[in-house]
């Protein structure tokens, strides 16, 4: 039975676990590939998990759809990179933050730019303004032609990511 | 008199202890390894719980499963035992309570305990009966831990 004498040192061997085991988990997850961002940045908003797939798209064919909670969840990791279809104009007025902008209707001038940086196994999210609009898909199509291997598409696009309160930005 | 005098001699038994020791400990070790493999989506199951500010859901995740795995670690090797044993305790209590928040809002959310699965268990009246065993296990080694077969003893004996 330990005496109250000996509660102040059990009580700094418990600071010392929590403090070491932070400190390993922090050193890891900067060092893992799978690491995830440690500035959070999640909906302040409850989100549903449901799905919505517009219409044209091949289930099992196409990339996989993904809704708004698991473009969330992959929002934090370091190494998923979000794809803007949409125009220039539309993407400087507000994207995701990070996201690059990849025009599907101007694709031939911009995927030169921005292609060299995405290794084929690279994890990509593409997506545009909403449900409303299927460049997302086209988009992704194509990469998955191109021999992409990791692509999938976020349908509720810009409007769902803004309308939760995610982080945004503007400009290039 | 003497029935109750052998009953608590058998409950704090030193191999019984070193029995709960490696129960706890194998239990935290394995439940950190599935959450240090997949911290993008524990820490969705932290956002689920709706207990965090969005600032540290991040953080939180990323630390708490090394936390754990440090833990089980010295409850095994009988290190700093009433530490760990104490640190355990704490975080089944916090475990309980972050489960009985949501039971009451009644939301029955993904636990995130053992597997970070999205289809994982749901079972949160279930979750919290193992949970206060586990708590109680920590609670008899914290009192009762004598450091039978365990480092820290080893060297205390040279």
């Amino acid at each position: 039975m330990p005496t109250t004498l000996k509660l102040s040192h059990i009580l700094s061997g418990t600071l010392v676990i929590i403090v070491v085991g932070s400190v390993l988990g922090l050193i890891y997850n900067t060092l893992s590939p799978a690491g995830i961002t440690l500035k959070g940045n999640w909906s302040p908003k409850t989100t549903s998990d449901s799905l919505i797939v517009p219409y044209g798209y091949v289930e099992g064919q196409d990339p996989p759809a993904i809704n708004l909670d698991y473009a969330m969840m992959k929002f934090q990791s370091k190494n998923t990179v979000f794809l803007d279809a949409r125009y220039p104009e539309d993407f400087k007025a507000g994207h995701i933050k990070g996201a690059t902008n990849l025009p599907y209707e101007e694709f031939e001038q911009y995927s030169p730019e921005v292609l060299p940086h995405l290794p084929k196994s690279q994890e990509i999210i593409a997506y545009c303004d909403g449900t409303e609009c299927e460049t997302s898909l086209l988009l992704a199509r194509e990469l998955v032609d191109l021999g992409y291997k990791n692509v999938q598409v976020f349908f509720g696009g810009w409007q769902e990511w803004q309308n939760a309160g995610l982080t945004v930005e503007t400009g290039d | 008199m003497n029935l109750l005098r052998l009953l608590g001699r058998i409950i704090t038994d030193k191999r019984l202890m070193l029995l709960f020791r490696i129960i706890l400990g194998v239990t935290f070790i394995y439940a950190s390894l599935d959450k240090i493999a997949h911290p993008e989506q524990f820490a969705r199951i932290v956002y689920n719980y709706k207990i965090l500010p969005g600032f540290l859901i991040n953080i939180f995740a990323a630390t708490l499963p090394w936390v754990e795995l440090l833990a089980g670690l010295f409850l095994i090797l009988g290190i700093f035992t009433e530490s760990a044993s104490l640190l355990v305790s704490f975080l089944f209590v916090v475990f309980i309570v972050a489960i009985s928040i949501n039971l009451f809002r009644g939301i029955n959310l993904n636990c995130g305990c053992f597997s970070t699965d999205p289809a994982g268990a749901k079972h949160g009246a279930s979750l919290l009966v193992k949970d206060f065993i586990f708590l109680f296990l920590a609670i008899m080694v914290f009192f009762f831990n004598r450091s039978f077969a365990s480092l820290s003893g080893l060297f205390r004996r040279r």
